[in-house]
């Protein structure tokens, strides 16, 4: 809870906010970032003994570059609708910061079973910040939760309207800010100079 | 600190084991990931061209309801049909027509051009008298949400229908997605939308490829609009 790659460590940020507009697309993106980040963590792990140290990044982009592409071509011929939502933005794990980040500082000193729980436990938070902030752009910027209409044309009726900032980066960084000051708050992290 | 060799023979085989993971992928998935697109081009055609297709409608169903209705021209820049497309070497362009039996009930053209961030890609459906607009899509575009990409919301899409793009002389005057509201008194309202306030440069942009598009169309829907006049004499 301390470790939370976005709230604690702002990583990974402009995925955060670029497929967060709804619930859906976020969970997608969270289960893939999930896989990769698992798989790639073992797959170090399991080499960590191998690789020459000079070349130790290049390995692991390679392995995480290679993960991403399977990642983004399955979803494209098994979810197509969905592939077209996230677009670019799956590929765009290939440089998301906790994916080499966790590689480096972590797989590359520990064994393919604790560096399974890390990739997955580093990916489920980042996931559930994902979820948070998508959840409440969701429901201010269209109304609805995963897809179901939360508020009712007797509400749209009485004056209120959809806030069209949510949908615009902006709006994901506003609530984003909240999420890292609460949980910043809460756990009591402070920066050090 | 191990040898140069080590590293480099350790490089290799890494990237060929990712290599031929990749490829292997990459080939098992292709086949599946066209027929994905091109049931997302004939799903655009089909709404586009007025059937009803619900969340639910499972690929096959819309394959056969794409074979069962719709069926595809090719054209050259004369107006003439292509039988045989390999040949050409000419511009060619494709007409999707909707019919019912023997009768055409519409047809769709491919719509594609600048909107402010980038080229937007659509279809526009016309009706069998060739001068009335029957609708029009976007699959894919990169306006910005809340304004230019109004331009794949209902209420805007629900303009186009009944428009003219064809004069009473029968000449090609497009469809004008004009700044505001068009007003009931303009004589030529029936050849203008509303546009869509916070994004004119992605309405003047969709103004000026949807007739550069119809132009191109247009030696072939001149020949039908005087085949369908000589048969309603």
């Amino acid at each position: 809870m301390g470790e939370n790659p976005i709230s604690i460590h702002v990583l990974g940020i402009c995925s955060a906010l670029a497929i967060t507009t709804k619930i859906d697309t976020a969970v997608v993106m969270t289960i893939a970032v999930v896989a990769v980040l698992s798989i790639s963590n073992v797959v170090i792990s399991l080499l960590r003994n191998n690789i020459p140290n000079k070349v130790r990044i290049i390995i692991q982009m390679s392995v995480i570059a290679s993960l991403v592409i399977i990642a983004d071509q399955v979803m494209k011929a098994y979810m197509y609708d969905m592939s077209k939502l996230l677009g670019v933005f799956l590929g765009l794990i290939i440089t998301n910061c906790i994916v080499l980040g966790r590689a480096e500082a972590f797989a590359m000193q520990n064994s393919p079973g604790k560096a399974l729980l890390d990739g997955m436990g580093n990916g489920l938070g980042y996931g559930a910040i994902l979820i948070g902030v998508a959840f409440f752009r969701e429901l201010f910027g269209f109304g609805s939760i995963y897809g179901g209409q939360i508020f009712t044309d007797q509400i749209y009726m009485s004056g209120y309207e959809n806030n069209g900032l949510m949908i615009l980066s902006p709006g994901a960084f506003f609530i984003l800010g909240l999420i890292v000051w609460a949980h910043r708050a809460y756990t009591n992290v402070i920066d050090k100079e | 600190m191990r040898s140069d060799a080590y590293t480099i023979t350790f490089t290799m085989i890494v990237a060929v084991i990712l290599g031929l993971g990749l490829s292997t992928t990459a080939d098992n998935l292709r086949e599946r990931q066209n027929l994905n697109v091109e049931l997302d081009i004939k799903k655009n055609i089909l709404s586009v061209l007025g059937f009803e297709q619900n969340a639910n409608s499972t690929n096959e169903d819309i394959q056969n309801m794409y074979d069962k209705n719709i069926s595809e021209i090719i054209i050259n820049s004369t107006g003439e049909i292509i039988e045989d497309n390999n040949v050409s070497s000419e511009d060619t362009y494709k007409i999707y027509q909707s019919r019912d039996g023997s009768k055409v009930t519409g047809y769709a053209i491919p719509i594609a051009g600048k909107g402010l961030w980038g080229t937007m890609y659509g279809y526009f459906a016309i009706e069998p008298d060739v001068a009335t607009a029957k609708g029009i899509t976007f699959y894919k575009h990169k306006e910005t949400p809340g304004l230019g990409a109004e331009v794949d919301k209902d209420w805007f899409k629900n303009n186009f229908v009944g428009k003219k793009f064809i004069d009473d002389n029968g000449m090609l005057v497009s469809i004008q997605v004009i700044k505001g509201f068009v007003s009931e008194n303009d004589p030529d309202s029936k050849y203008k939308v509303d546009g869509i306030s916070g994004a004119t440069i992605t309405g003047s942009g969709l103004t000026t490829f949807l007739k550069a598009d119809l132009q191109k169309y247009e030696p072939y829907f001149a020949k039908i609009r005087k085949l369908n006049q000589i048969e309603s004499l």
